[in-house]
């Protein structure tokens, strides 16, 4: 999932709350190193409130439109997706789901058994059936609900709409032959499915309950919603939402119809509170290592910060780093010139200091410079067997560029004297650091090829929404882009930024518009590889490919720490960026 | 004077439309951020943003949507609602007035307390150590930034983040009526944040003008009458230097909820002016506007306000 669009976030995702997406991440060199010290270490400690910090809110409080890493903290610990996480590892287990699906021969039909047992909190209070997972779906595609993803994951299901519809459609590609199975009937084989199944829309539903809420032209179901995880957020007898004051705190209190035998969850706090609105990272840094609140929610240390905590021994373990994840780059848009000229990409593929780029952010602690789009996240997955890790189409001396080869590839674009000299190129920008660090560094590496780069700076929202996700009024350079997985699939990472029939007129994701007739075919036959080993050979080389279009220039595989208080124990989650997971901590203090 | 306040009143009414105008066409006119697509998602299809744009009521004319806005608020004083979390703007800005008054309040009784005060002091005691030392002051506390001066607060005098924790610190504020004690712990830093350079300049103000009175001939009228120095200070000569001084104060009020918004957000004081700033990052039009309306109106309210004193304490000054 996706993380914090806080302190010059910028990767294309998160973000949110306040509003888009960002890898905000400052981060941390230590490359991955992240003392995974899940749950309990030894006697287990119950009770005690756990206060977690963060500076936005959530980007929705019902879990069938929750996003962003930040919402997930939350979503994950007051509700039952079919599939989750634990905190140490990448890949879903069954939660609300007994074992993992039985995926049928041809890949088309997925069948999920579920877990007897679990309970609806209060008011609802009955037994969760497969009626619900099923509605809870279906409410995805209803415009009163809109979700945001559930047309890019779910749209293979037979029946499945094809836009949001006036109320909650019955999708006839989701079965429920018993109250405790439940069937999806794919058009086509998926890779991605079964990853798309530890999304939050798969958590249940209560339908008698909710539609009176979803029935609204904007459901507030959210602030009604009841859960089935050991918390809930606190709410009255009749269901409306107290412990949740937008933009202030989220409250959340024990479920008291959790049944602890049916969970991989072992909820040790008895309380846990996310107060948010800490706008600076330094003050929410120093409140956690004083003990005043025990993890940071969706707003990392600073770097400045970072350095002095690793360098202190009585502060650097209650520092933890997840792996890389996803890439930051440079996009360069072929939908007009000078950039539909492979050459001429090259060119800034190799003018570009990406040691320099770097530094805007922070330096090795931030993470390894990158050099190809699939992170090394994925290493145990087959990627370096398939001759994915340590690719650099474009290596420079210690990447920092090489002028000499920068020229060549402009002699071969046309220009005889390897200066580049066509119109002044516009680049798109934050207007606050880091990002608009990072495109000061890429318009100067620019000009020493000759190329005179005009810089537009707005705010981080706008340079997406207005800009760089509108291919009509994108610029020649997005340099503040990237892109996180939804979950540990390489598709996750390359279709929606990559592939040819993504780009759309609005909320486009892929910058470059690389509409390359190879890699869409490619693509459109990996979608379909089941096997995973297969699966990921095939995107390993699709990564290859996209690498050496020079379409984007990627420069850092962001590694993304979080800070605990030694009041608990340190429970980072791994496929969560990192964020603490308030399910498996500790009070100890 | 009756008919003076009913013409500033629909004074009032007329500027609060300007401001709503020119706050929606600000939002409109200069590139901003898409609330549709803000709202859905990065994953959304075009046909979602539209489906949203649309529910939101953004897919209609910039004038529709004003004069729906408009007719909202007049007829129903309803302000709209959030677009990040569908949470009424009005009900939003009524739970966090507490804590703005809170804030503004204790920061303009502290400008005042302090202030006016050192002025006087000043300007009785020209060129002094005293005198120095408080102008000099003065000019750090008006050059400080209030958002570099909280933060400077904070790390050296906020529980959880000061080298001396003495007063709450960031997201310490309680309402007044859970906790009194808390409340106040949580507000001392940021009232003195807040009203620092508004003291400053109030008492380089009341510094000069009561030099400037101190020279008049009533006060040397009154001084030959015998009359003791306290009263030719506090009943002559501060009531002359105070007139000037509470016709700005009006108008700064207007600036003390602008600096309300950084002091708010340094602190993490949950009031009116966090919700502004919040607003403005997640591009939450109907949030900008109330916020906004509302300081508009707060202002315009101060300026009658004072108008209205200004004729009490200036016997000469009639409507």
């Amino acid at each position: 999932m996706k993380r914090p669009h806080h302190q010059g976030g910028n990767i294309m995702r998160p973000a949110l709350a306040a509003g888009i997406a960002a890898l905000a991440l400052a981060a941390a060199g230590c490359g991955g190193s992240g003392s995974l010290k899940s749950g309990s270490s030894g006697s287990a400690q119950k009770g005690g409130t756990i206060t977690v910090l963060s500076a936005g809110d959530v980007d929705q409080i019902d879990p069938g439109q929750m996003y962003y890493s930040f919402s997930y903290e939350i979503g994950y610990a007051t509700q039952r997706p079919l599939f989750a996480y634990k905190p140490d590892s990448v890949d879903t287990v069954p939660d609300l789901a007994v074992a993992k699906p039985v995926v049928s021969k041809d890949g088309k039909t997925f069948t999920v058994k579920l877990r007897r047992g679990v309970r609806f909190s209060p008011p609802v209070n009955r037994p969760v059936t497969s009626a619900d997972v099923k509605y809870a779906i279906e409410r995805g595609f209803a415009s009163s609900v809109a979700n945001g993803y559930v047309t890019t994951y779910f749209d293979d299901l037979v029946g499945a709409p094809k836009q949001a519809t006036s109320g909650v459609p019955g999708i006839p590609g989701i079965q429920t032959p018993d109250k405790h199975t439940i069937v999806f009937k794919l058009k086509r084989p998926s890779g991605v499915f079964q990853g798309a199944l530890g999304m939050l829309i798969t958590a249940p539903v209560p339908p008698e309950y909710a539609r009176q809420f979803d029935s609204k032209t904007t459901s507030d179901y959210g602030t009604h919603q009841v859960a089935t995880g050991p918390y809930m957020i606190q709410n009255s007898s009749a269901g409306k939402l107290t412990g949740y004051q937008p933009g202030r705190r989220i409250l959340l209190v024990r479920n008291p119809n959790w049944n602890p035998s049916t969970t991989l969850r072992p909820a040790f706090a008895d309380q846990i509170v996310f107060r948010e609105g800490f706008q600076h990272p330094t003050v929410l840094t120093r409140m956690i290592l004083n003990g005043d609140a025990d993890a940071n929610g969706d707003t990392p240390p600073p770097p400045a910060e970072l350095r002095s905590i690793t360098g202190n021994p009585s502060e650097k373990d209650q520092l933890t780093f997840t792996l890389e994840g996803g890439a930051r780059y440079i996009s360069l848009n072929t939908a007009k010139p000078p950039f539909d000229n492979k050459f001429v990409r090259m060119a800034v593929a190799y003018a570009l200091d990406r040691n320099a780029l770097r530094l805007t952010r922070g330096g090795p602690i931030d993470g390894r410079i990158a050099t190809h789009f699939i992170d090394p996240s994925f290493s145990d997955k087959g990627f370096v067997q398939a001759g994915g890790s340590g690719f650099d189409p474009f290596a420079t001396p210690d990447h920092s560029g090489d002028l000499r080869k920068a020229r060549e590839m402009l002699q071969k674009a046309g220009f005889a004297n390897g200066k580049y000299s066509g119109p002044g190129l516009t680049q798109v920008a934050d207007n606050t650091p880091p990002g608009s660090d990072t495109a000061r560094v890429v318009a100067s590496n620019l000009a020493r090829i000759g190329m005179r780069v005009r810089t537009i700076s707005v705010t981080h929202a706008t340079m997406f929404t207005r800009f760089c996700n509108v291919p009509k009024q994108e610029p020649n350079i997005c340099p503040n882009v990237g892109w996180i997985a939804d979950f540990h699939e390489p598709q996750a990472l390359l279709d929606a930024t990559f592939n040819g029939k993504n780009i759309v007129p609005v909320n486009n994701s892929n910058w470059p518009q690389l509409n390359d007739p190879r890699i869409n075919a490619l693509m459109a036959r990996a979608e379909t590889i089941v096997d995973p080993q297969q699966r990921f050979a095939a995107w390993a080389r699709i990564d290859q490919l996209v690498t050496k279009t020079a379409v984007a220039i990627p420069w850092l595989w962001e590694t993304f720490p979080t800070l605990f208080s030694s009041n608990v124990t340190k429970v980072p989650e791994l496929w969560n960026l990192g964020a603490p997971d308030v399910t498996f901590m500790e009070v100890t203090g | 004077m009756t008919a003076y306040v009913v013409r500033r009143v629909l004074w009032g009414v007329a500027l609060l439309l300007i401001v709503s105008f020119l706050t929606f066409a600000i939002f409109y006119l200069f590139p901003s951020a898409d609330p549709a697509a803000l709202r859905a998602g990065r994953s959304a299809t075009p046909q979602l943003i539209a489906q949203i744009r649309h529910q939101l009521g953004l897919d209609k004319p910039f004038y529709d949507q004003y004069w729906i806005y408009v007719k909202g608020i007049v007829l129903h004083f309803d302000l709209g609602f959030s677009y990040q979390n569908d949470e009424a703007v009005r009900t939003q800005i009524r739970s966090r007035l507490p804590a703005t008054i809170s804030l503004a309040a204790g920061a303009f009784a502290v400008w005042i307390a302090v202030g006016i005060p050192t002025g006087v002091i000043s300007a009785i005691r020209p060129r002094t150590l005293l005198d120095r030392l408080s102008m000099g002051g003065a000019l750090v506390a008006i050059s400080a930034p209030v958002y570099w001066l909280g933060l400077v607060a904070l790390f050296l005098f906020a529980k959880g983040t000061g080298k001396l924790q003495w007063f709450g610190g960031a997201g310490s504020y309680v309402p007044l009526t859970e906790d009194p004690g808390q409340w106040l712990s949580s507000l001392v830093l940021p009232w003195f944040v807040l009203a620092a350079a508004f003291a400053a300049f109030y008492a380089r103000m009341t510094r000069a003008n009561m030099i400037e009175t101190m020279s008049e001939d009533y006060i040397r009228t009154a001084r030959a009458k015998g009359l003791p120095e306290r009263r030719v200070i506090l009943r002559h000569a501060l009531r002359g230097a105070l007139t000037p001084i509470l016709t700005i104060a009006g108008l700064d009020i207007g600036l003390l909820l602008g600096g309300a918004v950084l002091t708010e957000t340094v602190f993490n004081i949950p009031g009116v002016g966090r919700f502004a700033y919040d607003s403005i990052i997640n591009s939450d039009l109907p949030s900008i506007q109330g916020t906004v309306l509302f300081g508009a109106f707060f202002i315009i309210l101060a300026n009658l306000v004072v108008d209205v004193l200004y004729a009490v304490l200036d016997p000469r000054i009639r409507y």
